[in-house]
């Protein structure tokens, strides 16, 4: 494994003390050339999740291993700096992740010029390079982030991370705030810069069709923890979990000759706050399965099938 | 399978040939940006110069600078200048033209022979036979002298600034001579540039006669060769030089409205301009550190922003002013400004921590700090560059407040005292004549009004300007 | 088609928005019609123009910089553009009630919800404060809001996203609108929410026989809850079909390459068709098709003069006379053009 999480939690507390379990004992792990898809609804931890992998949260309990060696529970400045050149994040909202005030060569070469002091010639070649790489042009250089649209500001974050040639990057939903035409631009390049750059991908998203087009394996969370791990195809043809078989089957589709005969939702209510969690399955308020001992034991992930991984106790 | 053209487009279907369906030539896919290109505070400035409430407010702040700092070089009196000749004048344009008149008390007098009552006729005092007056009479001076009375012990001078009607009507008593043999009087009592009644009446020591003596006399508008002198004006006898208009007035001593109201304006903005640079840069530090490195130590720095915004303003003014030993009366620019400074800075604070917070959480910072950035680097490169927006708008809200405290305070006496002008004392000055000579409150408070005015619609302009930046985000 | 069987008709609609440096032709020439009963959903990308068209219709553009400079739109017979705003007041809530995106910032936070739909009972119906607290009760019965009562005297903080938008819809259904505007309804929400908001969308259109407009960018939705459907790009309706026609035989490449850009639901692992490009800057609208630039059939036409729109016959087994035109922006259909995937009848 490149990078592995073993019980990672991440725990955030509120006045009065009240615990928010953002993310609780997940345990992942991503080899290197491999893309894992993470998804989940809002509140699941799986944001929460990525950027306490790669140290932008501290740790609240678990370690995170990176080519062996165990990363600092709280990261530095310094921890920040040595990490550069291997793990990077690009965000969701394509207007919050670019300085407003940079134009786009300050804000693309900024890795480089952290890292080292090269000279502006050389700067400035290397970020035309990676402009003309991910789809734009060196006449954007000097322009300022709010004159370009959505899935080109998503462009720029993605050659900001890139240009220090990173072995991980973390893709915190990248794609969810553009249009479906630029989505499938974004997906699309995201999966030429892995494969030719040999990265390693945690792909953090809630729509499970475009994670099942780039990813190899696909986790799920649920409120904080970790519910299924399986390979891509597997998980989305055939959910073992009855949390991802909903997610899967409400996720309606471009047919309308299919969408005719969908049933009504089965599920009931909305995702609970995770503040003050007890000690039993995260889904068992909402699942139509539901038994008696869903409420008091919580399930662990365990190999139901070979290479799948479940948390349920129906299972 | 056909397509069949609507009824809309069947008529209004162009002529098209063949070629016209040829593929057209691939054209480059390549981003573009039709758009001019506009950074954001060339898109602020855009959008403040639509604003014409804040533009004409700009360009009232830039000449009130310009009345302030170019002013004094174009207008060269002395605001400290008294003229006693020209006090409390209503504004005026027009210049005024003297004559150089030697210096007063240089008269010797005009002394007579003493001419005894004659005891036998028992007749009362009689009015002197003429009453003249001696050189030039001036607003210097107004010589006069006259044929003694027989049997008069003194006599008693009175001027009146209308022809009186009756002995009880000879208006103000100048004075009386001392000795009778002394036949003349010299008048310099506030004398302006009009014609006076002068009276002169004898009296037996015991009571006054009840004849008069009147002689209407015009003044013309003079001052001393030494006066001359010391204006830099020629100081020959009997020249005309030219006085200064005044076109604010004059104040209760005569001193240059115009000139006063400039000097004032000096005290004013600096107190208005110095004091909240001091103070916001105190609270961008002190909210910046709070801000940026969050928990407890924010916690701690805000509880002392609470109770910094508790302690009252005046009392501390005034604890201040004791403390440098400056008593009542007395100027005080320092200890005012250490007052305005220490205890305004909480608001700043408080608005540059929120935005820090804010800032801070965004995802370009998270970026920056996974690409190994330094905190300075952060706050310089990231966080400073993102308030400043604010920070401009909470500047320029803050100098028409310390404005007006400085105005307020020197009005009630706390600040800037006499002779020192700056724009609240000149008020203070100004309400004493307030109902003989309103100009003097007038002007000062005008340009008090006229400046928290145009810092107020500018700052209002600029947090439009930077709002609506923030909002366009499609 | 008899015309008495449109609830809202949208002839010509043009807005434009004043910018620096120049007009923004937000929407140029749009034309549509809204059956009784149906769903209409508009479908497009962002700053396609579908959410200034439906707030051109509430009397929601900001003016300026924005200002209608052409068309009519007619609900039932009555105009609602270039009309004083007392007359629009009486429209808008009334007779047509309109969804957001984002129910957090649509409601009043310091109003609790209840008598934020008690507020609009108030106004439009003349109703009185009691009478109002029950029909709301009823509304939010209705809307299958858990424990109505106690969300009655909640704010919206208190609330979730998806316990909102019901508040929502309780509120825009309030006055038993003849038209539902929902902007990007589920959007905002999760895909188990957002089956549940789109199956309470259903249940109220049966049985109130509500007409939707539904604006949004996934075509899953669309699938789900539309009759007809108006494909929107740069300011223009490109394709405007019956559900089944505009997914099975798109004519027009948008469509086309929208359907294709989608990850499909197929074992089969398929690449993405990605349309390459972005949608031109309606600052400076191409002068013919917009679309030529990213068109992969591109003809020399396309670049030279505006599309003439066609109407495509329905396919021999569907009833012709209940379903609403098939028509496309778009040169491909002209006689004289080369064959193209929007002119074969096979299904895609």
């Amino acid at each position: 494994m490149l990078i592995e999480a073993t019980h990672l939690q991440k725990f955030f507390t509120l006045n009065g003390g009240r615990r928010v379990h953002a993310v609780d004992d997940v345990s992942l792990g991503i080899a290197e050339h491999e893309v894992v898809g993470l998804v989940g609804e809002s509140g699941s931890g799986k944001t929460t999740f990525g950027k306490t992998l790669i140290g932008l949260y501290d740790k609240s309990g678990g370690e995170v291993r990176y080519r062996g060696e165990v990363l600092p529970a709280r990261y530095t400045a310094a921890d920040f700096r040595q990490q550069a050149s291997e793990i990077q994040i690009i965000f969701q909202d394509p207007y919050g992740s670019l300085n407003p005030r940079m134009t786009i060569f300050e804000i693309i070469a900024e890795g480089l010029r952290l890292r080292d002091h090269c000279s502006l010639a050389s700067t400035r070649d290397k970020v035309v390079y990676w402009l003309e790489r991910v789809g734009l042009s060196a006449d954007h250089l000097s322009r300022y982030p709010h004159e370009f649209s959505g899935g080109q500001r998503q462009r720029v974050g993605i050659a900001r991370a890139l240009i220090v040639e990173p072995k991980l990057l973390v893709c915190d939903e990248p794609i969810s705030a553009l249009d479906v035409s630029v989505q499938a631009q974004v997906v699309q390049l995201l999966g030429e810069l892995q494969e030719s750059m040999g990265l390693s991908l945690l792909f953090i998203a809630h729509d499970l069709s475009m994670v099942r087009h780039v990813s190899d394996r696909m986790a799920v969370m649920y409120l904080g923890s970790l519910i299924e791990l399986g390979p891509t195809e597997a998980v989305y043809f055939r959910p073992l979990h009855p949390y991802t078989q909903l997610l899967i089957a409400s996720k309606p589709e471009p047919d309308p000759a299919h969408e005719r005969q969908r049933q009504d939702p089965l599920i009931k209510g909305e995702i609970p706050s995770p503040i003050d969690l007890k000690p039993r399955c995260r889904f068992a308020g909402r699942c139509p399965k539901a038994e008696p001992r869903c409420f008091v034991e919580r399930p662990v992930l365990r190999e139901v099938q070979p290479a799948r991984l479940v948390a349920c106790h129906l299972l | 399978m056909s397509l069949v053209p609507s009824e809309l487009s069947s008529k209004l279907s162009i002529a098209v040939s063949a070629a016209d369906f040829a593929p057209a030539p691939h054209q480059a896919q390549r981003e573009r940006i039709v758009r001019p290109s506009l950074s954001y505070w060339q898109d602020v400035w855009q959008r403040l110069c639509k604003n014409r409430r804040a533009l004409s407010s700009l360009y009232i702040v830039i000449a009130l600078l310009v009345f302030t700092l170019v002013g004094p070089w174009l207008w060269t009196q002395a605001p400290a200048l008294q003229d006693l000749d020209a006090i409390s004048q209503g504004p005026s344009w027009s210049s005024s033209s003297a004559l150089v008149v030697e210096d007063p008390g240089t008269w010797p007098g005009v002394q007579g022979a003493l001419r005894p009552r004659e005891e036998a006729d028992g007749q009362t005092l009689g009015a002197t036979a003429s009453l003249a007056v001696a050189g030039l009479p001036s607003t210097q001076y107004v010589r006069l002298y006259w044929e003694a009375v027989n049997g008069a012990q003194h006599y008693l001078i009175y001027r009146n600034d209308h022809a009186p009607e009756s002995n009880q009507d000879l208006g103000l008593p100048l004075g009386a001579t001392l000795t009778p043999d002394t036949l003349s009087f010299e008048d310099r009592l506030q004398l302006r540039p009009q014609t006076y009644w002068y009276s002169v009446i004898a009296s037996d020591g015991f009571e006054e006669a009840a004849l008069s003596t009147t002689a209407a006399i015009t003044l013309q508008r003079a001052i001393t060769a030494s006066q001359a002198r010391e204006r830099g004006l020629d100081d020959t006898l009997g020249a005309a030089v030219a006085l200064p208009a005044h076109p604010f007035g004059t104040d209760y001593l005569g001193r240059d409205l115009l000139a006063r109201v400039m000097e004032g304006a000096r005290v004013s903005l600096f107190i208005g301009i110095v004091a909240p640079l001091l103070f916001v840069s105190l609270g961008i530090i002190y909210g910046g550190i709070a801000g940026y490195f969050g928990g407890n130590l924010d916690i701690l720095m805000m509880r002392v922003v609470d109770f910094v915004i508790a302690l009252p303003f005046l009392l501390f003014m005034i604890l201040f002013r004791i403390g440098f030993g400056i008593g009542p009366g007395e100027s005080g620019i320092i200890p005012m400004l250490l007052a305005l400074v220490l205890l305004s800075w909480p608001d700043t604070a408080r608005l540059i921590r929120g935005q820090i917070l804010q800032i801070r959480g965004e995802a370009y910072v998270q970026a920056a700090r996974v690409l190994g950035a330094h905190p300075l680097y952060l706050i310089f490169r990231h966080l400073v560059p993102n308030t400043l927006g604010p920070i401009l708008v909470t500047l320029t809200f803050a100098i028409p407040m310390a404005i007006f405290t400085e105005a307020f305070l020197s009005f009630i006496g706390m600040g800037v005292s006499p002779p020192t002008s700056s724009w609240g004392s000149l008020s203070n000055e100004g309400i004493r004549t307030m109902l003989s000579s309103p100009h003097e409150l007038l002007f000062p408070a005008f340009f008090i009004s006229l400046t928290v005015l145009a810092f107020n619609l500018l700052g209002d302009g600029l947090r439009d300007a930077l709002d609506s930046r923030l909002r366009s985000r499609e | 088609m008899n015309s008495t069987q449109y609830v809202l008709e949208v002839d010509n609609l043009a807005v434009e928005f004043d910018t620096y440096g120049g007009v923004v032709q937000a929407v140029r020439d749009v034309s549509f019609k809204l059956r009784k009963g149906k769903t209409l959903a508009i479908v497009g990308e962002s700053g396609c123009g579908k959410s200034v068209t439906v707030q051109s219709l509430m009397g929601l553009i900001p003016m300026p910089p924005g200002r209608i400079t052409r068309g009519s739109a007619r609900l039932g017979g009555d105009e609602l553009l270039h009309i004083a705003p007392a007359a629009l007041n009486a429209i808008r809530g009334k007779r047509i009630g309109m969804i957001f995106q984002d129910p957090m910032s649509a409601l009043n936070p310091t109003m609790s919800i209840g008598a934020q739909i008690a507020e609009t009972l108030v106004v439009h119906r003349g109703m009185t404060a009691s009478a109002a607290r029950t029909e709301v009760l009823e509304l939010l019965h209705l809307t299958q809001i858990p424990e109505p009562e106690q969300r009655l005297n909640q704010y919206p903080f208190e609330c979730s996203g998806g316990m909102l938008q019901r508040a929502m819809i309780a509120m825009s259904i309030a006055c038993k609108p003849e038209v539902l505007i929902a902007d990007e309804p589920t959007t905002a929400l999760d895909v188990t929410i957002q089956a549940q908001i789109l199956l309470l969308l259903k249940q109220l259109q049966q049985s109130h026989g509500l007409s939707i407009i539904l604006i949004t960018h996934d075509l899953g939705v669309v699938a789900h809850m539309a009759h007809d459907v108006a494909v929107m790009y740069a300011g223009q309706v490109v394709e405007s079909a019956p559900v089944d026609d505009l997914f099975y035989r798109p004519a027009h490449p948008y469509t086309l390459g929208l359907r294709a850009a989608l990850p499909g639901n197929d074992p089969q692992k398929q690449r993405l068709q990605i349309i390459p490009g972005s949608p031109p800057d309606l600052f400076a609208p191409p002068p013919a098709c917009a679309f030529a630039d990213r068109c992969p059939h591109t003809m020399r036409l396309c670049r030279s003069a505006a599309p003439a729109t066609y109407t495509r016959p329905p396919p021999p087994a569907s009833q012709a006379s209940t379903n609403s035109a098939h028509e496309a922006r778009c040169w491909l259909h002209h006689p004289q053009a080369p064959s193209s995937p929007v002119r074969s009848s096979a299904a895609t």
